[in-house]
């Protein structure tokens, strides 16, 4: 057979298999998430796929690996495979607002988690998201408790790591900080901001170029719990990392609430978290897309808010079974 | 007796003559300049019971919306492949050029994003980016972007050409560098808000194929496949991938020939910039840290035929690299597979390509 004549052949089966697809599934929700590489990407995975598995619904996950241009050919595949809902932990803020104009165009109704589109979206989604802004000042206010009781002849001097700042917890953290030192300029000296891009490498060289320039940093605060291994790393370097009640105790809280962030506080090391509700995001986030399917909305537009709150060492005992990550701690045994 | 032991004969000739038409066939399969579009073809077929869905217009619009960008990236790929060179650049390439694209044309951006930026009050500012506001913005923009591709390919390969830097190694200091490069000039930050009627390159029109962005790729490919295969410069190319000494003697310019190629790779890489963006909507400095696409550009490239060795190589087998590497990748995603099976395929497919081109040169040898 010639090789036009081949090619022509593979064509007119093509072709002519156009139409014979099978129906969709009646509930298939496609899940597409950016990264598992940090505790609580995999802990919301986990959480994600439980919730939707004890609901009896087929799950087509898709892994970007970062790559937000990969998560769009992704979420177009989805699209294709006539699913009917999508679930989306995005790269960023800015590249999901395309991703989500696809979906409303093809009238499939998506759901947003824990990275919301940034604000000049002009599309249609139901976003799930922590109150990073209220959640970062609860955190800030106790290690700012703790910071005054020091009593220094000086200002204290507090450093913010800082997160990709194209992405809107990020943004709402930073905001959160600055907020309670701006309440507390009597305390605070001007902090030191510490980009990480939400990358592990970038925070620890980030980190120890500052401690670097200035050794005199009394409180340290992380946009994520996943950076706190490099803040123990930095700060073991140079001698500085000890629990509450040793003099060279640096202050430091996160925000986030996973298990290293537990361990932690109940070693003493870490004074507060602000914690996501984690299990009820993710309730949360496939009970209202699953709501839009039943009721046929294919364009559900709504921002569902996780309050979240605080844990610190003085609320710790009562207080850790609201946590996510000392509730898979003491699972962990 | 004698009718048996010649019936004997005759069913061993016919089996010898069976064995070696189907020994031709497969040389011939083999060694055709069409073998990966066959290939594509066998895939298409053989998953297609499985996957309906792969043959609806959707899906095809899909595929042809992720070949067009690859396909001209993976063009470039070929140019440097072709002189036994890679360019490991060109993710960096694709990050700089969409940034300083975007940061030109933006219709304004964002204060505390940007404004300790390097790029503020000189490139862009609130009211927008320093080209923005006229009609003739975004082809203007686009002109930044080739013709910053172009430079960064340009210096890449004088380096490699005057000082006989290794390629590999060259092209990953390119990488490392505007990759940093890019990230530094809007420190991480996305430069969105671009006129519309950039963001319409990215349309995905009938079926895929009436669109800019098939227009652009298209037209990148034919200018690619007559530049190479019917041109004294293509000629040079393959002469100096083939023996650069031979060719130096032949009087190939080879350092022209060198820059020139390299100066391709980083313009397709700055055209596949443009439809990647436009994609997004959006000017994007962490395209540098995509090695996955940098995965699909050499694999498709390799896969298509083009040797790793140099001095063979075709625009056409490039195309067949890059339908097949999408099909393949399409085909996977179709199929729910994890990402992490989607890789461990792809490796694999690269790698039976890589021998296939082993076997493939000791029979041309022969």
């Amino acid at each position: 057979m010639s090789s036009t004549k081949l090619g022509l052949a593979g064509a007119a089966f093509a072709i002519a298999a156009v139409g014979f697809g099978a129906p969709a599934h009646a509930q298939t929700i496609c899940f597409a998430y950016q990264t598992l590489e940090t505790e609580f990407w995999v802990a919301g995975h986990a959480a994600m796929t439980q919730s939707l598995s004890e609901q009896g619904i087929d799950v087509i996950e898709v892994n970007a690996n970062e790559d937000a241009n990969r998560q769009l050919e992704q979420i177009r595949d989805c699209i294709t495979q006539e699913v009917d809902g999508i679930i989306i932990i995005p790269q960023d803020g800015e590249s999901v607002i395309t991703m989500i104009g696809e979906a409303n165009e093809a009238e499939i109704p998506v759901a947003i988690f824990n990275r919301p589109p940034n604000p000049d979206n002009p599309h249609d989604a139901i976003v799930v998201v922590a109150d990073n802004v209220a959640i970062t000042e609860a955190a800030v206010e106790h290690l700012t408790d703790q910071a005054r009781a020091l009593n220094l002849d000086r200002p204290v001097q507090p450093l913010i790591m800082v997160g990709a700042l194209a992405d809107t917890n990020a943004i709402g953290r930073r905001e959160g900080f600055f907020n309670v030192v701006n309440r507390n300029r009597d305390l605070y000296a001007e902090p030191i901001e510490v980009p990480t891009e939400w990358d592990a490498a970038v925070a620890l060289a980030n980190l120890e170029s500052a401690l670097q320039a200035n050794p005199d940093v009394d409180v340290i605060f992380t946009s994520s719990d996943f950076l706190f291994p490099q803040i123990r790393a930095a700060l073991l370097q140079r001698g500085m990392w000890a629990p509450a009640g040793e003099p060279n105790h640096v202050i430091l809280g996160g925000l986030d609430g996973d298990v290293t962030a537990c361990q932690l506080i109940r070693e003493g090391y870490v004074d507060a978290t602000g914690v996501q509700d984690l299990f009820f995001e993710a309730d949360a986030t496939v009970g209202r897309l699953l709501e839009a399917i039943a009721n046929g909305e294919t364009r559900p537009n709504e921002i569902i808010r996780d309050e979240g709150f605080a844990l610190t060492r003085a609320n710790l005992e009562e207080r850790h079974q609201d946590m996510w990550g000392c509730v898979l701690l003491d699972e962990q045994g | 007796m004698v009718s048996h032991t010649s019936a004997g004969k005759g069913a061993t000739a016919g089996s010898q003559q069976d064995q070696g038409v189907l020994t031709r066939l497969a040389h011939r399969v083999l060694m055709s300049e069409r073998f990966v579009l066959y290939l594509s073809v066998i895939l298409f077929l053989a998953v297609l019971p499985f996957i309906p869905r792969i043959a609806t217009g959707g899906n095809f619009s899909n595929l042809l919306s992720n070949l067009w960008p690859l396909l001209v990236i993976a063009v470039g790929q070929t140019y440097v492949m072709i002189l036994a060179g890679i360019d490991l650049s060109q993710i960096a390439v694709i990050a700089v050029t969409s940034v300083l694209g975007a940061a030109v044309m933006t219709l304004g951006v964002d204060p505390v994003l940007f404004e300790n930026t390097v790029l503020w009050g000189t490139v862009m500012d609130e009211s927008g980016g320093i080209l923005s506001g006229h009609w003739w913005s975004m082809p203007a923009a686009l002109g930044v972007m080739i013709a910053v591709g172009a430079l960064i390919g340009a210096f890449t390969g004088a380096i490699i050409a005057k000082f006989e830097v290794p390629a590999f190694m060259m092209t990953l200091v390119g990488l490392l560098f505007f990759s940093a490069f890019a990230v530094w000039l809007t420190r991480s930050e996305n430069i969105t808000n671009l006129p519309e009627s950039y963001s319409a390159i990215a349309d995905r029109g009938t079926f895929g194929i009436l669109s800019w962005s098939a227009a652009i790729a298209v037209a990148v490919t034919v200018a690619a496949h007559v530049l190479l295969s019917r041109t004294v410069f293509g000629r040079w190319v393959y002469a100096t991938g083939m023996n650069k000494k031979a060719a130096v003697i032949s009087g190939v310019p080879v350092r022209r020939v060198v820059v020139l190629c390299f100066m391709i790779s980083g313009i397709c890489a700055a055209i596949g910039s443009i439809l990647y963006s436009a994609r997004l909507d959006m000017g994007r400095p962490a395209f540098g840290d995509n090695l996955n696409l940098l995965l699909d550009v050499i694999g498709a490239t390799v896969i298509g035929g083009t040797s790793l060795f140099g001095g063979r190589g075709e625009i056409l087998w490039t195309v067949y690299g890059v339908i097949l590497f999408v099909l393949l990748s399409n085909a996977l995603n179709l199929l729910n597979l994890s990402f992490f099976t989607v890789l461990i395929v792809k490796g694999c497919v690269i790698l039976v390509a890589a021998w296939l081109d082993v076997k493939r040169r000791e029979l041309l040898a022969r």
